[in-house]
């Protein structure tokens, strides 16, 4: 395990959801622009007021690192974390560790799959959409292998 | 959509008005053995001797830092400064290191203060290690989306932005090794750099795996140590023991966010947007750049930044360097001190003192023949969509 996500108050919500395996991005209540990270205002029409909108975790691939030294205190073991190119919000990047056994490759698309890394914290990873995905993995590491 | 158009209306009031009177370095090293506060009065001192002035003569102060440093506040009475006319404790990291000298620039060219001294003091190896390892993650909304994922330290973000450019463009690791290569040249040829034993394209290739795509020699140094310039009129300056070097240009903020939100594109920085702004403040183009001191927390900063800056087209920056143009013999000498990656690092001052000595003429071995102007750059806008970067010409 890496460090635990610290929810704040715009992005509670939204972890709370992770939790329960949904990947919702909020939509604006005035012009209907989906953004991600959760935040009160709208950067296009700067009005407050959102919807959350259940959306397929889907996207492409940007870039990825495969991580060998260590910066989180006692991860050891190399692990690959993937940056993708969200398909439900334009211009956003996440992030995840990789759910394949193979590298990823640039471009290709890949799908959110949902990790519980322990009892009371689920993240989500992203794997190859040809692998189907989304319904989650079964092991508790956030590590490539 | 955003779009402001900057349309420069007092360029004559700063242009050339302020200017850089003195630098001052404590030693590099690995363990400083003593606080901030302490190197950051020496660095002050030391810039003030090499200006000819003297302490009482200070009415200003100006820093950055992330919670790891002495602040102004601290380093004046320590200094028996007791009433300070303007000072600036500037939160951030290397995006912001020359906003505080273009500050400071500004308070005097506004006759709030006449002699300000900007200084950066870290023990970033023995106390605060800037590269992450075995420190907190940094507090910002955005880390709850990385952290997780093991994703937390500056090697690893830009390793990132890195391989999504070398995808796109087909950027190599030779490329960057021959970055590496060249700067340590020049570090060999400053007593003040801390890596001064040559390296070859086989010692970065065969160099350890930080996060791939990053080897050990694409990573800066994590120094102790502390840098300081005095910042003062152009007038005065001229009547001071150094040849004074004309700040003709200030820029800083620009860009997109690269954070989860608002990625629009890993291989622009905020340079690209600042660039322009910048070179029409000093009034002049790349072309007539004749040094450049790029910051370069890691080899991947200064080939994007090579793009950003206009010295070379989008995804030509790995190309560009190896062909030798960076060298000190070649069009366009970068990081002639050997950077980041070679002299030190003292997060962004140490460029700045840099670019000063090869304008005053005082840089020795390294000294690029005939230099009147120099870029020198923060660290371009990734992880937060800002940067700052200055324009210096020899008067
Ligand atoms: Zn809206």
């Amino acid at each position: 395990m890496a460090y635990r996500p610290e929810p704040d108050r715009d992005s509670r919500p939204w972890w709370e959801r992770i939790a329960r395996r949904e990947f919702a991005v909020q939509e604006c209540a005035s012009c209907g622009t989906p953004r991600f990270p959760p935040r009160a205002f709208c950067p296009l029409c700067r009005t407050e007021g959102c919807r959350w909108r259940e959306v397929a975790p889907v996207g492409t691939v940007e870039s990825w690192i495969v991580n060998h030294q260590p910066f989180v205190p006692g991860r050891l073991d190399p692990y690959l974390v993937v940056m993708v190119r969200l398909e439900a919000v334009s211009g956003c990047l996440v992030y995840g560790n990789w759910r394949s056994e193979r590298p990823p490759e640039h471009g290709e698309r890949v799908v959110g799959t949902f990790t519980e890394v322990t009892e009371d914290l689920t993240v989500l990873d992203w794997a190859p959409a040809a692998a189907g995905g989304v319904h989650g993995h079964p092991s508790g590491r956030t590590s490539l292998q | 959509m955003h779009n402001v158009t900057y349309v420069p209306k007092r360029l004559l009031e700063f242009r050339n008005v302020t200017a850089i009177a003195g630098v001052g370095y404590t030693p590099f090293t690995k363990d400083s053995g003593v606080s901030t506060l302490t190197l950051a009065c020496r660095a002050v001192l030391a810039a003030l001797e090499d200006a000819g002035l003297t302490a009482d003569e200070v009415d200003g102060l100006a820093t950055h830092r992330v919670g790891d440093s002495a602040p102004p506040t601290l380093v004046g009475p320590a200094l028996g400064l007791s009433d300070l006319a303007w000072h600036l404790d500037q939160f951030g990291g290397g995006s912001v290191s020359h906003a505080v000298v273009g500050q400071a620039a500004l308070a005097v060219a506004a006759g709030l203060a006449e002699t300000v001294v900007c200084y950066r003091a870290i023990n970033a190896r023995s106390e605060f290690r800037m590269g992450g390892t075995g420190r907190g993650v940094p507090v910002s909304p955005e880390v709850q989306y990385q952290a997780p994922y093991g994703y937390v330290a500056p090697p690893q973000q830009f390793a990132m932005y890195a391989r999504a450019h070398m995808l796109r463009y087909g950027t190599r690791a030779e490329h960057f090794g021959r970055l590496a290569v060249t700067q340590r040249a020049k570090a060999v040829k400053n007593p003040r750099a801390l890596m001064r034993t040559p390296i070859t394209l086989d010692d970065y290739l065969s160099s350890r795996w930080i996060a791939e795509p990053f080897r050990l020699l694409d990573c800066c140094l994590e120094t102790d140590g502390a840098c300081a310039v005095v910042v003062t009129t152009a007038e005065r300056a001229r009547s001071l023991r150094r040849p004074p070097v004309l700040i003709s240009g200030a820029a800083w903020g620009g860009g997109t966010s690269h954070l989860s939100g608002a990625g629009a594109d890993p291989t622009v920085t905020a340079a690209a947007a600042l660039a322009p702004r910048l070179y029409a403040q000093a009034g002049l183009g790349p072309g007539e750049v004749d040094v450049a001191e790029l910051y370069d927390c890691f080899t991947y900063s200064v080939i994007v930044q090579l793009e950003d800056y206009g010295f070379c087209a989008k995804g030509e920056g790995g190309p560009y360097v190896e062909s030798g143009a960076t060298a000190l013999d070649g069009p366009l000498p970068v990081n002639t001190h050997g950077g980041f990656l070679s002299e030190g690092y003292v997060h962004g001052l140490n460029h700045v003192a840099e670019a000063v000595s090869q304008l005053r003429g005082d840089a020795g071995d390294r000294q690029v023949p005939g230099a009147e102007v120099a870029l020198s750059t923060s660290q371009p806008g990734y992880i937060l969509p800002a940067t700052s970067a200055l324009i210096l010409r020899r008067a």
